[in-house]
C-alpha cells in the first residue's frame, strides 16, 4: 500500500532545497544587482516562514524540534537580513516557548532574557541545544541590530559559553560532529560559526564604540586589540584598528594614533574614515604639511566610484552594516563629503602660503558646484559655507596670486547677488552675555540681511584692495568708500557696548558678525587711508587712518600708517609714539579664525619696520 | 404578549441551507391557532434571488407539523443539502428532535424537502440522550455523531442506529467526492501493547477499515477541527486524495496524499465549516466558516486569504444567480421569509448586497482592518505572481548562458579554432615537473674523494641516533664558523669494516635545520644521499637538491643534520657499527650555486647501533622538558615524519586565532625545546604529528605538517571546516619555497646589475681616451660676438655633433667585449638555477598533487 512520506523527512527535504536555492542566488549574486538581492531575500524568508508556519502547525514534538528550530533559524536570519526585527523576535520568542514545552517546563513570563534562561537550561544536554544556542546567536543579533547592548552584557556567561560550543567544535574531529554529519541534521542558511564571529567582532565594536563615547578608552583600547585578532573581514579588521586610534587620539597619543589609522588603511583600503581620522590628527600636532596631503589624498578617495564590496565565497545574508547601526559608532565612522574635504584643502593651501594650488582647489570646488545636480549641492550646503562667501574666498586667493581682475570678477558677482538684498538699515543686536555667540537665531531673516550687507561690503573692500594692487588709489579710494558707506548702515544695539576693547576673548563673545564689521570696518578705513597718502591727501588719510585705529585697535597696519602720514605731517615726535604704541599690541588676533577675505592683503605699499626704528633713532638723536 | 415575542425570536435567524440556486431556511413554531393541544410545527420557505431587484423573493413555502403533543418541545438540530443514495439526487435534509416532557428520551427524525415542495420524514430514530457536539449530516442522507468516545450513525439503509466499531480518541468525519459517495471517520486508535497511537480510517458505508494517513497525518488528527476533501481518486485501489483541514492552531492545510502541500495562517479561532467556490476561470476558493460569525475565503491557487467578513449568521455556496459558476451568499442580517441583509459574491466581478450601506464597509466590526487584510491578500496575490515571474525570469538567464556557451562551443568547432579553456581547465594539466638536474650534479660530485685541507671545519658537538619502526635516524650537532658557511650538507653512513675489506655506504635521507640558538627559525633543508658502490671506488653520490642550504648559512652557527636510513640492511649484514659521514661545500658565496668548490667529507665518528634506543619516548611523556634528550627526540622526529607546507591564504576574511585552534585541539602540546612546534598526540606514537603555525599577516600564513599523509589530510579536513570559505590552502613543495624565490629576485637582480656595469666599463673607458683628447683642444668657449667666434662655435658644434652619433652606435674592442659576454653568461647560468629551483617551490595547485 502507498506509504506516505514522514512529515520529518518531507519538511527536512523541503528546508534543505531552500537553502540550497538560498546559497545558489546568493553565491550567484555577484553581478546581480542589490534589488535582486532584496527580492529573492524576501522570497526565501516568504517560504521558510510557510515552512515554519507548516511544522508549528502540529503540536511541538520531540522528534520534530531540531528540524523545527533549523527553521526558525534560517526564517530569522532571512528576517533579520531585511531588518524585520520585530517579527524575527516573535518568531525566537515562540521556538523558545515551544522547545520548554517539548522539554516539560513551563515559563509564563515575558521577559526574554528570563526565557532563554530557561530555554538554555532545559535544553541542557539534549540534542536540541546547539540549535538552541543558534537561536540565541540570532537573538544577540537582534539586540546588537537593535543597540541593546545591555541585554547582551546581561547574557555574557551564556554568549562566552555559546562562542566556545559553536566557534571550537568546529572541525575539532569530535564524535560528536562526526555523529552529526551523518545523521542529515538540516542544513542552514548562515553557518552560525560565521554568525557567532561576525556577532563577536561587532559586538567589540559597538562596545568600544560605546566605551569611547563614555570617555573609557583606555577600557575600549584593550577590548579593540583583542577584536583585531578575531576572524573578520578586512573592513571590520580595519574598524577595530580605527577605534583603537581613536581610543589613542583620545588618550593623547596622537602618533601611536596614526599608526593604528595606518594599520586600519593597510588591512581595507576603502576604510576612507581612518584617513579622515589621520587628517585630523596631522591638524591637532600642527602638521601643516602632512594635513594638506591627507586632505588631498581623502579628496581624491572620496571622488573613486564607490568601491564594491568584495564577493567572498557566498554572500553572507546578514551584513556587519545592518549589526552596527549605533549612533556613537556611525558618528565615529563618519567623513564629510568630498566637497566640504575640497573646500578644507583650499582653505588650508590658501593659508599655508600654497596659494597657486588652494586658487585651483577653490576653482574645483566651485565648478563642482556648478555642474553637479541642484539635489547633492543641497545636502552640502548645510556644511559648507554659504555661496558668497566662497566666491569672496575665491576672489581673495585669486588677489593672493595677483590675479586682481580675476578677484575682481568674483566680487561683481557677489555684489550683483547680494546688493538689492541689502536692506536700508540693519539693526544688530548684541546678544547677550550669558547666551554668548550662540544665539544667532533671533530672527533668521534679520540675520540673512546682516549677512547680505556684509558679504556686499566685504566684496567692496576686496575690489578696493584689487585696485590698491594695480596701484589704482582713485578708484580704490572709491571701492573702500562704497564699501564704508555699506557698513555704516548697521546700528549696533547695545547698551554697554564699547568698541575701544574688543579684546580677543571678548570677539567670541560678541558674535561673529559683529567681529566681522568691527574688522572690516577697520580695514576698510585703514585702507582708504593708505589710498590717500598714496594719493598724498595727508590729511584725509590721516582722519581715516584715526577712525580706523578706534573702530579696530589692533589692526597694526592702520597703526603703523598713521605714524607714517603723522611723519610726512612733519608731526614726527606724534608718529615715532604712534608706531612704538603699535609695536608694543601684542594681541595677535588669530588670522585662522578670520575667513580669508578679512585678512590683511598680501600686496600692496609696504612700511619697513626696521627703516622705522631707523628713523625714531635718528629723531632721538636729532 | 408573550406569543409575539415568542414568535418574534423564532423567526429570527432561522436554519438555512441551500439548495439548486434557492436558499430554503427553517423554523419550528408552535401551529398557530387558539387550541392549546396543538403541536409544533416545521415551517420552510424557500427563496430565489431576483437580480433586477437585487433581493430574494418568495419561491415557495410550506409546513409541516411534527409534534402534536403540547408540551414536547421541538427544535431543530441541523439542516443540509446532501445526496440522497435513493433517489441519486441531493435534497435538502433538515434533523429536528423532540423533546418529551420527561427528558428521559430524544426521539430525531431527519426530514427531507421533496422536490414538490413537501417535506418527509426519512429517518426517525430514539436516543436516550441528547446529541451534543458536532452532528454531521452526509451523504445517503446519514447522520453521525459522538458520544461517550463512540461514533454513532444511522441512515436509510444502516436500519437503526449503529456504532462505528473501532473505539477513536480523537476522530475527524469526512465524505470523498467519489461517484459513490464515501463516508469516513479518521481516528487515533491507542494501541495497546505501544505507547504510540495509529491513524485509522473507517467507511461508513461498508464498515471497511484503511490507513487514515494517507488523508491526513498521524499528528494533525488530535488538532483538526474541520476538513474537505477536495478531491479524491482511487488508483488501483490506492486511495489518493487532496484534503484541506482547519486547525485548532489557526491553520489551514493543503493536503496531498497525506503530505502538507501548503499553509496558510487563518485570522480567527474556532474553524467550524470548509467549503468550496467555485469561480469558474477564476479559480477555486475555500471558505471556512468559524464559530461567532466569521468568514474567511482563501483561494486554492495561491493559498493565500482573500476576504474577511465578521458578523455573518450564515454562508452558503451555490449558483444563486444562476450563471453557471458559485457564488458565496453571505447573510447578515436573517428572517424566515426575507434576507434583510446579504452579500452575494465571488470576489471575481459579482457582488450584489441588500441591507447594506454602500457608504459603509459590508463588514460591522473593525472595517479597517478588513480592508487591510483584504489589501494583504491582493498583495499576496501579487507577490505570489511576481515570485513565479521571477522564476521565470531567473530560468530565462540560465538558458541564456547555456546557449551562449553552446554557440561559442559551435563557432569554436566551425571555425577549428582552440576552445579556451578556463583557467581551472588548464590546471588540470599541468605538468609534474620532478626531473632532477643530474648532470650537473654529477660532475660535482664526482670530486668528492678529493679532501682538500680545509682551514676551519665545522665542529661536531654531538652524535646520536634513534631507532623506530624500522629505521634508524643519525643526527650530528655541529657548530660552524661564521666566517666560513658550510652548504650542501649531509649525512652518509657507511658500515663498520670488520671483516669485510670494504665499508659499504648505505641508503640514507639527509636533512639540515638550523637550531633556534644560532637562528630564530628552524628552517629546515633535506637531501637524499644514495649509493651503492663501495668505497674505494668513489661512492657515487648523487644528491637530488630538494633545497640547497642556502642564503641563511650566513648567519647559521649551529646545524643539526640527520639522516634516516632503513633498520634491515643493518641488521642483515649483522654490523652494529657504524660511520657516519658528513658532506659539505664550504664557501664564501652563498649565491655560488654553480662555484668550484669541492664537496667535504668528514668524519664525525662511530654510532653503535641500539634498537632498544627507541625514539621520542622522552618527548612523548615530557613535551615541557628541555634536555638534549627531547632535543634530539625532536630533531629525529622531524627527519622521520613527512613534511609538508602549506600556504594559507584568505584575501578577505582574517585567519583568527589558529594556534589557539590548533592547541584546542585532543592530544596537543607545546614542545619546550622548540616552542614554535605543537605535537598533536592524539592516538598513539603512529599517529604523531608536529604542526608549525607561522602567520605572516592576520590574512595570511604559513602550516608545517610533519606527519603521515593520511594523518596530514584529516588535519587539513578538520582545518578546512574551520577556515573561512574564501580561503585557498596551497602545498609549498618542500621547504623554504619562499627562499628559492627570494634568490631568484636576487639572482635576477645581479644579472641587472652586472648587466649595467660591464656595459657602462666598456663604454667608459673608451669614454676617457675621448675626454682627453677633448679636453686639450676646447678648453673654452669662444665668444659668439666676433666672426671668428661664431665659426668656432660652429665647428664645435659640429664635432658634439659627430661624437654624439658616434655614442649613439660605438665602437667597443672586441676582447673586451668577449670578456663581457663570458661573464654575463655565467651570471645568467646562476640565474637560470635559481629560476628552475624557484619553479620546483612555487605552490602548485592541490589537484596536481601534494608530492609531485
Amino acid at each position: 500500500m502507498y506509504q506516505p512520506p514522514s512529515l520529518l523527512e518531507k519538511w527536512s527535504q523541503e528546508n534543505n532545497e531552500l537553502v540550497n536555492k538560498c546559497k545558489q542566488q546568493e553565491a550567484g549574486g555577484g553581478a546581480v544587482s542589490q534589488d535582486h538581492r532584496q527580492s529573492s531575500l524576501r522570497w526565501c524568508s516568504s517560504e521558510f516562514h510557510k515552512l515554519l508556519r507548516k511544522i508549528q502547525g502540529i503540536p511541538p514534538h520531540v522528534d520534530h524540534s531540531q528540524l523545527e528550530l533549523a527553521v526558525v533559524y534560517n526564517t530569522c536570519v532571512c528576517f533579520t537580513a531585511q531588518s524585520q526585527f520585530s517579527e524575527a523576535e516573535l518568531l525566537l520568542k515562540e521556538a523558545t516557548e515551544r522547545v520548554l514545552q517539548v522539554t516539560g517546563n513551563n515559563a509564563d513570563t515575558s521577559d526574554p532574557l528570563v526565557l532563554w534562561r530557561a530555554g538554555l537550561k532545559s535544553a541542557g544536554n539534549t540534542a536540541l541545544h546547539p540549535h538552541v544556542l543558534y537561536l540565541l546567536c540570532l537573538q544577540w543579533a537582534l539586540w546588537l541590530a537593535k543597540c541593546q547592548l545591555e541585554n547582551i552584557g546581561e547574557l555574557q556567561e551564556q554568549m562566552s559559553s555559546l562562542c566556545e560550543i559553536v566557534c571550537d567544535g568546529v572541525g575539532d574531529g569530535s564524535p560528536s560532529e562526526a555523529k552529526g554529519r551523518l545523521s542529515k541534521s538540516p542544513l542552514l542558511v548562515m553557518e552560525p560559526k560565521r554568525l557567532t564571529e561576525l556577532l563577536q567582532i561587532c559586538t567589540s565594536i559597538a562596545q568600544g564604540a560605546e566605551k569611547l563615547n563614555e570617555g573609557r578608552s583606555s577600557e575600549a583600547l584593550s577590548d579593540l586589540q583583542a577584536a583585531s585578532a578575531l576572524p573578520a573581514t578586512r573592513a571590520l579588521v580595519a574598524y577595530t584598528h580605527l577605534l583603537s586610534g581613536s581610543c589613542l587620539a583620545h588618550m593623547n597619543r596622537p602618533q601611536m594614533a596614526l599608526q593604528c589609522y595606518k594599520k586600519a588603511l593597510e588591512t581595507d583600503s576603502r576604510c576612507v574614515c581612518a584617513l579622515y581620522r589621520s587628517m585630523l590628527i596631522y591638524r591637532q600636532l600642527g602638521n601643516t604639511q602632512a594635513e594638506i596631503q591627507a586632505l588631498r589624498l581623502l579628496h581624491s578617495t572620496l571622488m573613486l566610484p564607490p568601491a564594491t564590496e568584495p564577493v567572498l565565497g557566498g554572500i553572507q545574508p546578514l551584513s556587519p552594516s545592518l549589526l552596527l547601526s549605533s549612533q556613537s559608532l556611525s558618528r565615529l565612522l563618519s567623513v564629510p563629503s568630498a566637497l566640504s574635504v575640497l573646500y578644507s584643502l583650499a582653505l588650508k593651501c590658501v593659508l599655508s602660503g600654497r596659494v597657486t594650488e588652494g586658487v585651483e582647489h577653490y576653482l574645483d570646488l566651485l565648478a563642482a558646484l556648478h555642474s553637479e545636480d541642484q539635489h547633492a549641492v543641497d545636502a552640502e550646503v548645510s556644511v559648507l559655507p554659504r555661496m558668497p562667501e566662497l566666491y569672496l574666498e575665491a576672489g581673495t586667493a585669486l588677489l593672493f596670486t595677483r590675479r586682481p581682475a580675476d578677484c575682481m570678477a568674483f566680487c561683481n558677482e557677489v555684489i550683483s547677488t547680494t546688493l538689492e538684498l541689502v536692506p536700508e538699515k540693519v539693526v544688530l543686536e548684541e546678544p547677550e552675555e550669558g547666551i554668548g555667540g550662540d544665539a544667532r537665531g533671533l530672527s533668521v531673516e534679520g540675520e540673512d540681511k546682516v549677512a547680505m550687507l556684509l558679504w556686499a561690503a566685504a566684496a567692496y573692500l576686496v575690489q578696493g584692495h584689487c585696485h590698491a594692487h594695480l596701484k589704482d588709489w582713485k578708484q580704490a579710494v572709491t571701492h573702500y568708500t562704497r564699501c564704508i558707506n555699506l557698513l555704516v548702515k548697521v546700528h549696533l544695539k547695545n547698551r554697554d557696548f564699547q568698541p575701544q576693547i574688543p579684546a580677543a576673548d571678548v570677539n567670541v563673545k560678541h558674535g561673529k558678525d559683529l567681529c566681522t564689521l568691527q574688522r572690516m570696518k577697520g580695514l576698510s578705513l585703514a585702507w582708504r587711508g593708505i589710498s590717500f597718502t598714496q594719493m598724498d591727501q595727508l590729511r584725509e588719510a590721516l582722519r581715516d587712518l584715526q577712525l580706523s585705529l578706534q573702530a579696530f585697535p589692533d589692526y597694526t597696519g592702520a597703526g603703523l600708517w598713521c605714524g607714517e602720514v603723522l611723519w610726512r605731517l612733519g608731526r614726527k615726535h606724534e608718529a615715532a609714539a604712534c608706531w612704538e604704541k603699535t609695536w608694543s599690541l601684542t594681541t595677535q588676533t588669530s588670522v585662522e579664525k578670520l575667513p580669508l577675505y578679512l585678512q590683511d592683503p598680501q600686496s600692496g605699499p609696504l612700511l619697513d619696520s626696521v627703516e622705522l626704528r631707523l628713523r625714531i633713532q635718528e629723531l632721538g638723536l636729532t | 404578549m408573550m406569543e409575539s415575542v415568542l414568535s418574534e425570536d423564532l423567526y429570527r435567524n432561522p436554519h438555512r441551507l441551500s439548495h439548486c440556486g434557492k436558499t430554503i431556511s427553517f423554523n419550528c413554531k408552535r401551529a398557530p391557532g387558539t387550541n392549546d393541544n396543538e403541536g409544533s410545527e416545521l415551517i420552510f420557505c424557500s427563496l430565489s434571488f431576483e437580480r433586477e431587484g437585487n433581493t430574494f423573493l418568495k419561491a415557495a413555502d410550506g409546513a409541516a407539523v411534527i409534534s402534536r403533543k403540547r408540551l414536547a418541545h421541538v427544535d431543530i438540530v441541523k439542516c443540509k443539502s446532501v445526496t440522497d443514495a435513493q433517489k441519486r439526487a441531493t435534497a435538502p435534509c433538515v434533523l429536528v428532535i423532540k423533546k418529551s416532557e420527561k427528558r428521559s428520551s430524544f426521539q430525531y427524525s431527519l426530514l427531507t424537502l421533496s422536490s414538490s415542495n413537501r417535506l418527509e420524514p426519512c429517518v426517525e430514530f430514539k436516543l436516550p440522550y441528547q446529541m451534543k457536539g458536532a452532528v454531521y449530516i452526509l451523504q445517503g442522507p446519514t447522520v453521525l455523531w459522538r458520544h461517550e468516545g463512540g461514533v454513532l450513525y444511522t441512515s436509510p439503509q444502516a436500519e437503526g442506529v449503529r456504532q462505528v466499531p473501532i473505539h477513536f480518541s480523537h476522530c475527524v468525519v469526512g465524505e470523498l467526492p467519489l461517484h459513490k459517495g464515501q463516508v469516513f471517520v479518521l481516528g487515533l486508535q491507542k494501541l495497546p501493547e505501544e505507547s504510540t497511537s495509529q491513524t485509522l480510517g473507517y467507511f461508513v458505508e461498508d464498515g471497511q477499515v484503511f490507513d487514515g494517513s494517507v488523508i491526513l497525518p498521524h499528528l494533525y488528527i488530535s488538532i483538526t477541527q474541520c476538513i474537505l476533501v477536495v478531491a479524491a481518486d482511487r488508483v488501483d485501489g490506492v486511495l489518493k486524495c487532496d484534503v484541506v483541514a482547519a486547525t485548532s492552531n489557526r491553520l489551514l492545510v493543503y493536503f496531498e496524499n497525506g503530505v502538507v502541500k501548503d499553509v496558510c495562517q487563518l485570522p480567527f479561532e474556532q474553524p467550524e465549516n470548509i467549503q468550496v467556490v467555485n469561480t469558474g476561470r477564476y479559480g477555486s476558493l475555500f471558505a471556512v466558516s468559524f464559530c461567532e460569525g466569521h468568514v474567511c475565503t482563501i483561494w486554492k491557487e495561491t493559498f493565500q486569504i482573500a476576504a474577511l467578513w465578521s458578523s455573518v449568521t450564515s454562508i452558503h455556496v451555490d449558483d444563486f444567480l444562476g450563471c453557471g459558476t458559485d457564488q458565496m451568499l453571505l447573510v447578515f442580517k436573517d428572517r424566515i421569509i426575507a434576507l434583510e441583509e446579504f452579500l452575494i459574491t465571488d470576489l471575481c466581478g459579482i457582488s450584489f448586497s441588500h441591507g447594506q450601506d454602500t457608504d459603509a464597509p459590508k463588514t460591522s466590526p473593525p472595517p479597517s482592518e478588513n480592508y487591510l487584510l483584504t489589501l494583504k491578500a491582493l498583495e499576496s496575490r501579487l507577490q505570489s505572481g511576481l515570485t513565479v515571474l521571477q522564476e521565470l525570469q531567473r530560468e530565462v538567464t540560465v538558458k541564456e548562458s547555456v546557449l551562449r556557451q553552446s554557440v561559442k562551443a559551435l563557432t569554436d568547432v566551425v571555425s577549428e579554432r582552440e576552445p579556451v579553456l578556463t583557467q581551472h581547465e588548464q590546471e588540470g594539466l599541468i605538468a609534474l615537473w620532478d626531473s632532477d638536474d643530474e648532470s650537473k650534479n654529477e660532475a660535482l660530485d664526482d670530486k668528492i674523494h678529493d679532501i682538500p685541507a680545509v682551514s676551519s671545519k665545522p665542529r661536531i658537538d654531538k652524535l646520536w641516533h634513534r631507532t623506530t619502526e624500522g629505521r634508524m635516524v643519525v643526527g650530528v650537532i655541529l657548530t660552524t664558523d661564521r666566517s666560513a658557511p658550510v652548504t650542501n650538507v649531509s649525512l652518509s653512513i657507511l658500515t663498520d669494516a670488520g671483516q669485510c675489506s670494504r665499508p659499504a655506504v648505505i641508503q640514507t635521507q639527509s636533512q639540515v635545520f638550523w637550531l633556534p640558538a644560532a637562528c630564530s627559525s628552524p628552517s629546515s633543508s633535506s637531501s637524499s644521499s644514495f649509493s651503492a658502490s663501495t668505497f674505494p671506488e668513489p661512492p657515487a653520490k648523487k644528491s637530488k637538491q630538494h633545497n640547497a642550504i642556502s642564503t641563511n648559512d650566513l648567519n647559521a652557527c649551529r646545524v643539526a643534520v640527520t639522516a634516516v636510513t632503513k633498520l634491515t640492511p643493518l641488521l642483515n649484514s649483522g654490523r652494529v657499527k657504524c660511520h657516519v659521514m658528513l658532506h659539505y661545500i664550504q664557501t664564501p658565496d652563498a649565491f655560488s650555486f654553480m662555484s668550484n668548490q669541492r664537496p667535504v667529507v668528514l668524519h664525525c665518528g662511530q654510532v653503535a647501533l641500539d634498537i632498544q634506543n627507541n625514539l621520542h619516548t622522552e618527548l612523548l611523556k615530557t613535551p615541557q622538558l628541555i634536555a638534549d634528550e627531547v632535543r634530539e627526540d625532536f630533531l629525529s622526529l622531524l627527519a622521520v615524519l613527512d613534511h609538508w607546507v602549506f600556504h594559507i591564504d584568505s584575501p578577505e576574511y582574517s585567519l583568527g586565532d589558529i594556534n589557539g585552534w590548533i592547541q584546542k585541539r585532543v592530544g596537543c602540546k607545546k614542545i619546550e625545546v622548540s616552542p614554535q612546534y605543537l605535537l598533536l598526540n592524539s592516538s598513539g606514537p603512529s599517529a604523531l604529528m608536529l604542526l608549525n603555525w607561522h602567520q605572516i599577516t592576520p590574512f595570511q600564513g604559513e602550516l608545517h605538517v610533519h606527519s603521515s599523509q593520511l594523518q596530514m589530510f584529516q588535519f587539513l579536513d578538520s582545518l578546512l571546516a574551520y577556515l573561512p570559505e574564501s580561503c585557498s590552502i596551497q602545498p609549498l613543495k618542500g621547504a623554504g619555497g619562499k627562499g628559492a624565490s627570494k634568490m631568484f629576485a636576487l639572482a635576477l637582480e645581479k644579472e641587472l646589475v652586472s648587466l649595467r656595469e660591464y656595459a657602462s666599463l666598456l663604454l667608459c673607458e673608451e669614454d676617457e681616451e675621448k675626454l682627453k683628447e677633448k679636453c686639450f683642444g676646447y678648453k673654452e668657449t669662444p665668444d659668439a660676438g666676433s666672426v671668428e667666434g661664431l665659426q668656432k662655435c660652429r665647428a664645435m658644434c659640429q664635432r658634439d655633433l659627430e661624437r654624439s652619433n658616434m655614442k649613439l652606435s660605438p665602437l667597443v674592442d672586441v676582447g673586451q667585449y668577449r670578456r663581457l659576454i663570458q661573464s654575463m653568461s655565467k651570471i645568467q647560468l646562476n640565474g637560470d638555477l635559481a629560476a628552475l629551483l624557484d619553479i620546483q617551490f612555487s605552490p602548485l595547485m592541490c589537484c596536481s598533487g601534494f608530492h609531485g
